[in-house]
């Protein structure tokens, strides 16, 4: 477990390449020529003399001879621009780089700012600084000092997230926020005395800025450390008098390293660079099968080569083997050989054990090959990479995939786990449960399926409000949901019950219900059960089945209830129960219960004006039910009720009851065909509860 | 945890522990071996154990299993041989642990006397070694074996000198070598006769109590207390009392080094909470591969029948207790328990069993359940229940772990077809998955502002593969650029369209770059194409598109970022006069 490669931690945020500038010397000499000469012919797409490579320096003898060559400014301008669509294709919104251009004064071509920190902003800003004039006379205000200075001071302000860390921090003890960065220059030195005049002008100047920062005018960052990269370009064939020279410790806050480079030669030596700078590894995807431009029927094999953090490689690497390399011809960094896998899709199966996941980019982004490769994986393809293994035998050792636009490398985990050889949940506690719900939980799972805010309301639902609050493992721990699929309105009953804004319509319909109930109990009908043991439930069961069905009922109610028709609810199910000869009133916890939150501030009103309420209403539980309540309210004995529910039982024993009479309010007539004529939402409202067609996506909700 | 138990056959084993003539430390060290395979026996057999034995050499005995009797069989076949070599042993064990990879732990146990061995192969000899020169090559594996868990049962006598010596020396190399782990040993024997050295080992009666069965049993009980303990939640899902459950994470998390955010501070250590709550749910297509920092099976976690030794787990689960005849108000879901088991006794009642109290159901209710309890596995549980769920929609639940720190849980199967529950612990952060976003602000599709659409995944800015980049430092992408360009003219007035874009897009990168020189070939390559195309009688309308774009490209008006060449408008005053060429249609927008 320790060896874990994500994003970026905290600890990285301010390491030295997080800001990196790029100082470029726009002064006469960077109009010159490259001297690498383009010719006509070759871009016209003649058959190229040496394969891609195709560039006379012979001078274009064949056809109009006619060629030309990019200036040094331009070597310079597009090798910076691609270390940075390196850095930010890598590293967006974390690794910061910045042009400075320096001709009579430095030009800030972008800033710290997010919003300038992308390639198109640059390459606009690029189009008017434009190529050095010719014409410009040479003078002393010409200079990439200045440019340097202004990296400096550049290099002392801060990032957003250096801001937002100093803002983090508690006031009374201020904090020290780590501040390096890099400068790299290009520019062209005269010789070795000039290289020097320029370190040591930086370096006054890097001291003169922590003087700045400090105390008490305290303007910008102190800056901690900074490494300095000079490239000395000349143009192609042109000996330079400056020497190379390897890192050096100019200062405790100054490192220096000098290279000199003929300018075709830049962008090498900056992807060789950048390696270290961001700590990257290369790896080279090889025997990729890409179809013939010309000839669509054969394929041949490519190879692609790509960068990452160079973690992708080390997390993966155990003792016991290692990842092949090879050095690419004119390269000067290793690179990883991977071999590219049979594609597999993006499904679930495809949920690998990942140690690590890094953006990647081609080295090459324009190259038909890389873009093969990346359309391949943007369209939702994922790339497993095969690696050899000592004994002989292969592993996939990563994989590539896109997803949001942007390419991963994974570094899978390959080797023993301990998870292996997983033991059985079957074979566990629990497993051998038959009857799980597994479909009704599967059902909740995918209506709280979650998905990607833009902003989060703090008193939005969380899933405990969203599940439902009595939900049993499995069927056999309970009866409303065994029963459920046998009878048909049992389902929208309850996701009635369960309704957090029941209303008094839906009360009416659920004080039916709870009478239907009552009803069957009566007369001893036997709930509609699948597997019951015996064949017939024996007559003592026949009576258990509708007290534990009345009891689970008022369990389910109980946890649901939010409003006063809930209440009133649960008050006539503890009616009916005590009419039934199972009073709710053997519990203690039960009816402290129930009273703590029927005489709760929050209860709006006690029983009375509630039930007076309802008799007001068009139609009600009978009144028998409210009669019983009352009494149970009032003395919790059997004693009248006994009379009254015993007589009601022997009664309808004999025969069926007029349901129109139960529903009525005692002293009412009741009314033959109450529905007929009626207005429609009454009509509608009785069908939806009685049909089973909408009833089966509801039940869900309970 | 993968574990190595590693037994000293040296012959100094075989000395018989005094005061007790029926032990040598090897018999006690084998007991203490049996005794640790009882306890990961009794704990689920999840542990893939090896065995070694080392005197000069090391040997790998079994490599490894979860088969543990062959351990057991295997132990008893050790015989002594010669001296012990520590060191030999500590390097063997890292090649034979390295099959295991970085997201184990592994454990390695040492059943030794604590001899020191000797000449140049003796422990202080070792660290002589490594004081003088640490850098060395040949003391590579010594990093690979910091990352075990190290821990010897330390077989001796306090009165020992050679013992306690070793005893020092050992602690010695665990922390010059940096290792981590401990040395477990008896407490040193009350009498303060037995610190006064006297150097042979004295059939002291005191010593009695010191080395035996139990105080080795009790040295295993230590060594799984704190190396081998499952992490212990609540894992909560929903609010019904059953949707939430005591859970074993198996193998244990590692706590997690969170750098400070402020400079030069320490960092803090953070464990996982006690309760991991499911937040919500995702498609496993839509998790993708993300990397994890660990992976845990989540097991039920269960009351031991048997007294499990000192790995006792707490009275947490009402549901594994009978239900009891007082009414039991400190549990807040009595009445749904009770219901439960009403309900289950109700369906599984048998039909003899009638006698009726009616009013006393309470009564006949235990009776009942009493006649017949449910085993460990017919006892519903949550994890069973998520696992099927979440494996028939293909999904995973997003479990908080703690402050912003999260983690999934999902139907893990593997080649054999096993599944089982499994807890993939993500990074600490809530914005660790690019492709789902902040995790903080996944939400529920009611959550959504009216009008607003989401979906998986979290679409990143374009980076430069994804859009058309412009990169000429090869010359072969600059070739095929303006190849590009003059396929189009050739196909003029067909593509006119995408002649002018193709153009202004290497207009604006040469702009860009400085590279007028390429400006001025391509109007150079635009002309002769003109001139080819119109000796061969290409149209009207083509030559005169070519020889209008090679003009703009030389003018230096057009040298700024806002400029266009846009398509020529009118071919009225072309000289090639009577051309049926009407003239395109006008505006072309690009």
């Amino acid at each position: 477990m320790a060896g874990l490669a994500g994003s970026a931690g905290r600890s990285t945020m301010f390491e030295r390449n997080q800001k990196t500038i790029f100082v470029l010397d726009h002064t006469r000499y960077f109009s010159i020529a490259s001297e690498e000469y383009i010719s006509m012919d070759f871009l016209k797409g003649k058959p190229a003399d040496t394969g891609g490579t195709g560039v006379g320096s012979a001078g274009g003898a064949g056809g109009s001879g006619a060629q030309f060559s990019k200036s040094l400014w331009t070597c310079a301008c597009e090798s910076s621009i691609e270390y940075c669509r390196v850095v930010w294709d890598l590293f967006p919104g974390r690794k910061h780089v910045r042009f400075i251009v320096s001709d009579t004064a430095a030009h800030i071509v972008n800033t710290w700012s997010p919003s300038t920190q992308n390639m198109s902003h640059v390459m606009n800003a690029m189009v008017m600084v434009g190529v050095p004039s010719r014409s410009m006379p040479q003078s002393s205000d010409y200079s990439v000092i200045h440019g340097l200075r202004a990296a400096i001071e550049a290099l002392a302000e801060p990032t957003d997230e250096q801001m937002a860390a100093l803002a983090g921090g508690r006031p009374e003890e201020l904090p020290r926020i780590p501040n390096e960065g890099r400068v790299i220059c290009i520019t062209s030195a005269r010789d070795n005395t000039s290289m020097k005049s320029l370190e040591d002008i930086f370096n006054t100047v890097l001291l003169q800025q922590n003087a700045l920062a400090a105390a008490p005018s305290k303007k910008g960052l102190a800056i901690d450390h900074c490494h300095l990269v000079i490239l000395n370009i000349v143009p192609l064939g042109v000996e330079s008098l400056v020497t190379n020279r390897s890192l050096l410790k100019i200062s405790p806050l100054l490192d220096v390293e000098i290279h000199t480079v003929s300018a075709p030669n830049i962008s090498y030596k900056l992807t060789h660079l950048i390696l270290d700078h961001y700590d990257l590894a290369s790896t080279t995807v090889t025997n990729i099968p890409m179809k013939e431009e010309q000839n669509a029927n054969s394929s041949a094999n490519y190879d692609v080569e790509i960068l990452h953090s160079r973690q992708a490689h080390s997390v993966t690497c155990g003792s016991d083997f290692s990842l092949p390399t090879s050095i690419k011809q004119g390269a000067t960094y290793e690179t990883v050989t991977l071999k590219w896998c049979t594609p597999r899709g993006c499904g679930s199966a495809d949920l690998q054990p990942c140690l690590g996941q890094f953006l990647v980019t081609p080295v090459d982004v324009t190259s038909r090959p890389s873009s093969c490769l990346i359309n391949f994986l943007l369209n939702g393809r994922s790339v497993l990479l095969e690696m050899p293994r000592k004994t002989g035998s292969k592993t996939t050792s990563h994989m590539l995939s896109a997803r949001g636009g942007e390419i991963f490398v994974h570094s899978l985990c390959i080797t023993r786990s301990c998870m292996d050889e997983a033991p059985a949940i079957a074979d566990g506690p629990g497993g051998r449960v038959p009857d799980y719900r597994t479909a009704e939980l599967g059902q909740l799972l995918k209506m709280s399926r979650m998905l990607p805010l833009k902003a989060k309301d703090p008193t939005s639902s969380n899933l405990s409000r969203r599940l439902p609050r009595y939900f049993p493992l499995s069927t056999s721990s309970t009866i409303l949901f065994h029963l459920q699929r046998q009878i048909s309105w049992l389902p929208h009953f309850l996701h009635l019950l369960v309704k957090e804004d029941m209303d008094k319509q839906d009360e009416v319909r659920c004080q039916q219900h709870i009478h239907e109930l009552y009803k069957s109990a009566s007369r001893g009908d036997v709930l509609p059960f699948t597997h019951t043991n015996g064949a017939r439930l024996k007559l003592s069961k026949a009576k258990d089945q509708y007290r534990l069905l009345y009891r689970e009922l008022e369990q389910l109610i109980q946890l649901n209830a939010t409003t006063v028709h809930h209440k009133n609810l649960l008050e006539s199910l503890q009616s009916l129960r005590a009419a039934y000869g199972d009073g709710p009133l053997k519990s203690e916890t039960g009816t402290s219960l129930l009273r703590s939150y029927t005489e709760s501030p929050l209860s709006p009103e006690r029983l009375e004006p509630i039930s007076s309420g309802s008799a007001s209403g068009s139609s009600n539980s009978n009144s028998l039910l409210k009669a019983s309540k009352r009494r149970m309210s009032s003395c919790g004995q059997r004693s009248l009720l006994d009379i009254i529910s015993s007589a009601e039982r022997s009664q309808s024993n004999k025969r069926l009851d007029f349901s129109g009479r139960l529903c009525t309010p005692l002293g009412q007539v009741a009314k033959l065909y109450p529905d007929f004529g009626n207005n429609k939402e009454k009509d509608s409202l009785t069908t939806a509860g009685n049909s089973g067609s909408n009833v089966k996506e509801e039940s869900i909700r309970i | 945890m993968p574990t190595l138990i590693a037994l000293d056959a040296s012959l100094s084993m075989l000395r018989p522990v005094p005061g007790r003539n029926e032990h040598t430390y090897q018999s006690l060290a084998i007991k203490g071996i049996q005794h640790l395979l009882d306890n990961l026996s009794a704990a689920g057999k999840l542990e893939h154990l090896a065995l070694l034995s080392y005197t000069t050499t090391a040997e790998l005995k079994v490599d490894f299993t979860r088969d543990y009797d062959q351990i057991r069989q295997a132990v008893k076949k050790v015989e002594a041989v010669d001296k012990a070599c520590l060191m030999s042993m500590l390097k063997a064990s890292v090649s034979i642990m390295s099959t295991w990879g970085s997201q184990n732990i592994l454990q390695l146990v040492v059943f030794t006397d604590c001899g020191l061995g000797f000449g140049s192969t003796s422990v202080t000899g070792f660290l002589d070694a490594i004081a003088s020169n640490d850098a060395d090559s040949d003391f590579a594996w010594l990093k690979t074996l910091a990352n075990y868990n190290v821990n010897f049962i330390c077989l001796g006598l306090h009165g020992d000198h050679y013992f306690t010596r070793g005893l020092a020396v050992y602690q010695q190399l665990l922390d010059k070598a940096g290792l981590k782990g401990q040395l477990f040993m008896t407490k040193p024997a009350k009498n303060a006769e037995a610190v006064e050295g006297n150097p042979t080992p004295n059939p002291n009666p005191s010593h009695k109590s010191e080395l035996g069965r139990t105080t080795v049993f009790e040295l295993i009980e230590r060594l799984c207390e704190t190396s081998y303990k499952s992490t212990e939640v609540t894992l909560k899902c929903g609010s019904y009392f059953r949707m939430e459950a005591p859970v074993l994470l198996w193998p244990p998390t590692a706590p997690y080094e969170q750098p400070s955010p402020v400079f030069g501070r320490q960092p803090t250590l953070r464990h996982i909470d006690q309760r991991i709550e499911v937040c919500g749910f995702l498609a496993l297509s839509d998790i993708g591969s993300p990397a994890t920092m660990s992976r845990h099976w989540v097991l039920p976690k269960v009351e031991r029948e048997k007294g499990g030794g000192s790995r006792r787990s707490g009275g947490l689960a009402t549901a594994a207790k009978p239900p009891k005849l007082n009414l039991d108000t400190s549990n807040p879901n009595y009445e749904l328990d009770k219901l439960e088991t009403d309900i289950r006794d109700f369906y599984a009642k048998d039909p003899k069993d009638t006698e009726e109290s009616g009013d006393d159901a309470d009564v006949t209710i235990v009776v009942k359940h009493s006649s017949g309890p449910q085993t460990e596995q017919q006892r519903e549980n949550l994890c069973v229940l998520l696992h099927g769920a979440l494996k028939m929609e293909n999904m995973a639940a997003l479990v908080q772990v703690s402050d912003k720190w999260y983690g999934f849980i999902y139907a893990f199967t593997d080649s054999k077809k096993k599944s089982n529950l499994m807890l993939n612990i993500l990074p600490p952060g809530t914005n660790v998955i690019p492709w789902v976003g902040d995790l903080e602000l996944l939400g529920f599709p009611e959550d959504l502002v009216p009008g607003e659409s989401a979906s998986f995944p979290v679409r990143a800015d374009r980076r430069s593969y994804s859009q058309s980049s412009v990169v000429w430092i090869r010359q072969a992408s600059l070739q095929s650029d303006v190849q590009k360009v003059l396929r189009h003219a050739k196909k003029m007035p067909d593509k006119t369209q995408n002649f002018y874009k193709e153009l202004n897009r290497i207009r604006r990168a040469a702009l860009a770059l400085g590279f007028v020189e390429l400006l001025e070939a391509l109007a150079m390559l635009l002309e002769k194409e003109c001139a080819h195309l119109t000796l061969n009688g290409a149209s009207n309308e083509c030559t005169m598109q070519l020889q209008h774009a090679a003009t703009e490209l030389r003018k230096t008006s057009n040298r700024d970022i806002k400029s266009t060449i846009v398509p020529l408008q009118k071919v009225g005053g072309a000289p090639d006069a009577g051309s049926t060429a009407t003239a395109p249609a006008p505006g072309y927008m690009y």
